[in-house]
């Protein structure tokens, strides 16, 4: 029972494509957020309601908390951040919900999540500073180090999926265990657990996925001291 | 723990579709409702400020208008002070101008009546002066002075010019009188006699004078004849002198 509970079962199979469970709540994820979207953008107005007052909130926050690390370009970088966390937080409560299970216990998500991660550091580096400039930043401060940044690039993205993913499905195991040894409503604790690392998880997978994107754009930016 | 490729690239779909429903339905109406807001708050403070600057060129307006006036008032206040200062001085010359005339006409009134006061004392002394003298010579008449006087009279009479002698006569050719010889005393006949004599001859007439009494006269005579008078007596005299010193 254990072992499937932590399978990922496959609900659809179109020859090659097969379509999990997680792939199925990730569109529904998806749903929840445009029709939740889509009832903000009809109703939006100059003197915001509760809903929209929450939203901007939340908008203005994540744009200000990139604009801490990115100041010159968080406009241009928000809306990739700002949707992996609000799909990360949204994802990660997701297991909380009985009979459900939260898309990031599955390495596939989390790694497609990672693998973005990787290919938009190189393209806003690249949009931004060029392709010369951008792979430059390879070879400094010694192109010594073109392998160990080579090797960087590689080992970051796969700690970025594994890392969410571990964490995700050890919460889930960890409840199933407890709801197993210990009986109903044993695993109460450990889901108020399950809420914090949810939230902590989506800033941490978030906040990495914006330093390394701040830091694809700003390899050739020197610090004023070292200009003058 | 398995990789599922099609899982892989299905969730990588499924980002960039929620990416792009997060872009168009979420951040960037979001995005423009800031702007706008932004834009109105602006715009408010900006007018706030037009407002802020216009209340102050109306205040700056307001304390210049304020200055002006205030100089107009002080410019006004000094003309005025200017002009009753000027009256006032207007009103002391001509309080003095008619104290001045009503001093001199005081004066000229209160030398009016001292002058008259003193014609009036003069008057009186002159009146007691012609009653003393009348009484003094009511006390000292007697038919010695009327002789004297009859003696002038004669004595006048011869001597008389030309023009009053044809004066004289032509009185007495007009007939309008007699010849009357007034006196105090009964005349000596001698006297009586040449008094006569004298007037027909400087009259021209050959009636004889009638002669009567006039104790009024004191001492002397009085001759008429028509609208000539010669008075020779003390009463003529004194009254003559009265009258002399009056018209002086």
């Amino acid at each position: 029972m254990a072992a499937a509970d932590l399978q990922i079962a496959p609900v659809i199979e179109l020859g090659p494509l097969v379509i999990t469970s997680t792939v199925v709540t990730t569109w529904v994820i998806i749903a929840v957020i445009w029709l939740c979207c889509w009832l903000l953008a009809r109703r939006i107005a100059l003197q915001p309601g509760p809903f929209q007052t929450a939203a901007e909130g939340v908008v203005t926050t994540i744009t200000d908390a990139i604009a801490e690390v990115a100041p010159d370009h968080a406009q241009r970088i928000m809306p990739f951040i700002a949707s992996l966390w609000i799909y990360l937080v949204i994802a990660n409560l997701t297991g909380l919900i009985p009979g459900a299970h939260s898309p990031t216990r599955d390495l596939s998500a989390t790694a497609a999540l990672a693998f973005l991660v990787f290919l938009s550091t190189h393209w806003f580096g690249i949009r931004i500073q060029g392709l010369g400039n951008y792979l430059r930043h390879y070879l400094r401060p010694s192109p010594v180090l073109l392998p160990f940044h080579l090797i960087s690039e590689v080992t970051r993205t796969i700690a970025l999926a594994v890392r969410l993913f571990g964490n995700m499905m050890s919460l889930e195991m960890a409840a199933l265990l407890i709801l197993l040894v210990a009986g109903f409503l044993a695993p109460v604790p450990i889901l108020m657990l399950h809420i914090i690392e949810a939230l902590v998880q989506a800033y941490i997978f978030g906040m990495l996925a914006l330093i390394y994107v701040a830091g694809g754009i700003q390899s050739q930016q020197r610090p004023e001291s070292e200009k003058e | 723990m398995e990789l599922s490729w099609s899982t892989f690239v299905l969730e990588i779909v499924n980002f960039l579709v929620l990416l792009w429903i997060l872009q168009h339905f979420l951040y960037r109406p979001i995005a423009e409702v800031i702007a706008r807001r932004k834009a109105g708050i602006d715009k408010v403070r900006e007018d706030a400020q037009a407002l802020h600057a216009e209340a102050q060129q109306l205040k700056q307006q307001y304390e210049n208008r304020l200055a002006d006036w205030n100089a107009e008032r002080q410019q006004a206040r000094a003309v005025l002070e200017r002009e009753l200062e000027a009256q006032r001085r207007a009103g002391l010359e001509a309080n003095r101008s008619a104290l001045e005339q009503e001093r001199e006409k005081t004066r000229v009134v209160e030398a009016s009546r001292q002058a008259e006061a003193r014609r009036a004392l003069q008057e009186t002394a002159l009146a007691q002066g012609a009653q003393f003298a009348t009484r003094l010579l009511e006390a000292a008449a007697g038919a010695e002075t009327q002789s004297g006087l009859v003696e002038l009279v004669i004595a006048g009479l011869s001597q008389l010019s030309a023009e009053r002698v044809a004066a004289i006569r032509q009185s007495a050719e007009s007939g309008t009188g007699d010849l009357v010889v007034l006196s105090a005393l009964p005349l000596l006949p001698e006297q009586r006699d040449r008094l006569q004599q004298a007037l027909l001859s400087v009259a021209g007439v050959s009636t004889p004078p009638r002669f009567e009494l006039r104790e009024d006269l004191l001492a002397g005579v009085r001759i008429t004849l028509g609208p000539w008078v010669l008075g020779c007596n003390l009463r003529d005299e004194l009254a003559g002198m009265a009258a002399l010193r009056h018209a002086q």
